[in-house]
């Protein structure tokens, strides 16, 4: 494989200590130290192909950092094997490390204290990138990311945005092949999160890169990936498109209307239920297969000035994929 | 890596190191006052014992020659990496050092490098502007015990970063890393002869300091610059010791950085 990753069967428990509350249980855990197992991530199976954008989703504590760690090598799994463009990641040394970069939303790799180029300076040492390579790629990245303003300046001086715009630049110096981003847009405002959603998407474009991110931000994965793999409990709950898990969760469309002069709420509720009623407008929901039909009659039936058909918004689905999914597993660990 | 790249990264890592340390002087010259200090407090304690006569064959020249010889040999010697190590495992900031391709040793050998540069210099100075107006603290000019003086240097720094490398990564198991540190360090205050030349103590304590790697640490440098130890014999002994115990510790780190590394995870991050 190239730049492909590929998963079997990844599992990761941790051992964890299990301590009573109060002074006796602090006593009681120094003299005879109990452990619990708690497995983070249970035998998930994937592959993903070069150049592919997949999200990764689930709740906090997931699974989702945990199964990215062990994909760049940070922890070891418990069981199951991994192959990153055709390593083993926790064995794959320096060759391994240069093929791909990792930036974590939530730490970070820029020096606080210097301005954003002395890191880029360190890595181009690091990385052992050539100084033509590295005036050129540079060059790139602080147009594509719009980073020429902040340069010189102290990374503590920096907004949160401007900070992960340099965050990704310093991660992607070496260009790597294969990019893992856990939660890139945390915490950033809309424009920000927009700024670097197209980034991303312009440079898997230009260089091929596989991407692999995590994201609890419906925004992301609307505008990133068209495949989504989901995560909740240590499970992989699904594979696949997001358009087909849209359809396979969600048994309903929504009809948004704006309605013409004196139609009641009750007059819309003969054509499905009524999600929300504000005169003018109205949202409407409908089985999936009788959308259109509905949509018809509706418009024969009433003086409407607008319709359209949408899907019900994302995270709903999400939810409702995450709630099916326990209560699978409970069904599946309770005969 | 080859040769040029390791210069170019080694080059790169103290530049920043260097650059941090412009952005926090006065921290620094908090840190160096501290390091002045307390060799200095001792000092006066004991040149006010020496009044009298020498005190186990010092004499107060003899105290003020140890002090200004431990001031820069601790300031050369000295390392902080446990704490870092500490932050870096607990807090999650070991990820990214993993992420690149290069161990996150080397980033605390080039750290050590430039503080010891900076430091060391600045002691080297301060010592020389005392040392003219006051004839006791002035070295013999012998290019020989300078020459061995920086092995000596050398191979305790070695020694020393690697037992607080070592420390620190304990906190992979442990949260309580730091503590053990903090603990090593009371210990080496009187076993590694920073609050009295070694010959002072009692005959149990000084033995002890003779058995582990604390007289490697600073007194054998010491003691070697300021010209206490002569006999060759003596010599060949306090280095032999050195090499044993800097091994010792570098293997230790070997075992507990690949142990580690095995079984981070458990702490977030």
């Amino acid at each position: 494989m190239a730049s492909g990753i590929m998963a079997d069967r990844l599992s990761k428990t941790f051992r964890v200590k299990v301590r009573d509350p109060g002074l006796a249980g602090a006593v009681a855990a120094l003299v005879r130290p109990r452990y619990r197992d708690v497995p983070a991530v249970r035998e998930v199976t994937f592959s993903i192909a070069p150049g592919e954008i997949v999200a990764f989703l689930g709740p906090n504590g997931a699974g989702k950092t945990t199964t990215l760690k062990m994909l760049t090598g940070l922890l070891y799994p418990s069981g199951g094997r991994v192959d990153v463009a055709g390593f083993i990641p926790w064995s794959g040394g320096s060759a391994f490390k240069r093929r791909i970069a990792l930036v974590l939303g939530n730490r970070q790799q820029l020096a606080w204290d210097l301005p954003p180029e002395e890191t880029f300076l360190l890595n181009r040492a690091i990385y052992e990138i050539p100084d033509a390579a590295y005036r050129e790629r540079l060059d790139e990245l602080v147009t594509l990311l719009d980073l020429s303003p902040v340069l010189d300046k102290p990374v503590r001086q920096l907004s949160l945005g401007e900070r992960m715009k340099c965050e990704l630049a310093a991660a992607l110096l070496h260009r790597p092949s294969i990019l893992f981003l856990d939660e890139p847009t945390l915490g950033l405002d809309v424009t920000a999160q927009d700024g670097i959603r197209r980034f991303l998407t312009e440079y898997r474009e230009r260089h091929g890169a596989t991407i692999l991110l995590t994201s609890h931000y419906m925004q992301d994965v609307t505008a990133l990936a068209s495949r989504v793999l989901i995560i909740n409990r240590g499970r992989l709950l699904y594979d696949g498109q997001l358009d087909a898990l849209v359809a396979r969760i969600s048994r309903v469309k929504r009809l948004e209307l704006v309605l013409g002069d004196g139609v009641t709420a009750e007059a819309v509720g003969r054509f499905g239920t009524v999600r929300s009623f504000r005169f003018p407008n109205a949202v409407l929901e409908v089985p999936r297969e009788e959308a259109a039909a509905t949509s018809a009659r509706l418009l024969a039936a009433l003086p409407v000035a607008d319709l359209s058909i949408e899907d019900p918004p994302i995270e709903e689905v999400i939810r409702q994929a995450f709630a099916e999914g326990s209560a699978a597993n409970e069904g599946a660990s309770e005969p | 890596m080859r040769l040029r790249a390791w210069v170019k990264a080694y080059a790169a890592l103290i530049r920043n190191a260097w650059l941090v340390d412009l952005q926090y002087r006065a921290a620094i010259g908090l840190w160096l006052l501290w390091g002045v200090t307390e060799p200095a407090i001792a000092l006066g304690i004991w040149w006010a014992i020496a009044a009298g006569g020498p005190v186990a064959g010092y004499a107060r020249t003899d105290f003020a020659r140890y002090f200004f010889a431990l001031m820069l040999v601790n300031q050369l010697t000295i390392a902080w990496d446990s704490w870092y190590l500490d932050r870096w495992i607990r807090e999650g900031e070991l990820n990214f050092r993993l992420a690149r391709p290069l161990n996150p040793v080397h980033e605390s050998i080039a750290d050590n490098i430039a503080y010891k540069a900076r430091s060391g210099g600045i002691i080297l100075l301060l010592w020389l502007l005392v040392a003219a107006a006051w004839p006791a603290v002035r070295m013999p000019l012998d290019p020989a015990r300078w020459a061995l003086t920086a092995v000596a240097v050398l191979l305790s720094a070695a020694m020393r970063f690697f037992i607080s490398f070592t420390t620190g990564l304990l906190a992979f198991w442990t949260t309580r890393a730091s503590a053990i540190m903090e603990l090593h360090g009371s210990l080496a205050l009187f076993l590694a002869g920073r609050v009295a030349p070694l010959a002072l103590l009692p005959p149990a304590i000084a033995s002890l300091a003779g058995v582990l790697w604390f007289r490697g640490m600073i007194s054998f440098p010491v003691e070697v610059l300021t010209g206490a130890i002569q006999s060759p014999a003596a010599l060949q002994r306090g280095f032999a010791e050195q090499v044993m115990w800097l091994l010792l510790w570098f293997g230790a780190y070997r075992v507990a950085w690949s142990r580690g590394v095995r079984q981070y995870g458990a702490v977030g991050g």
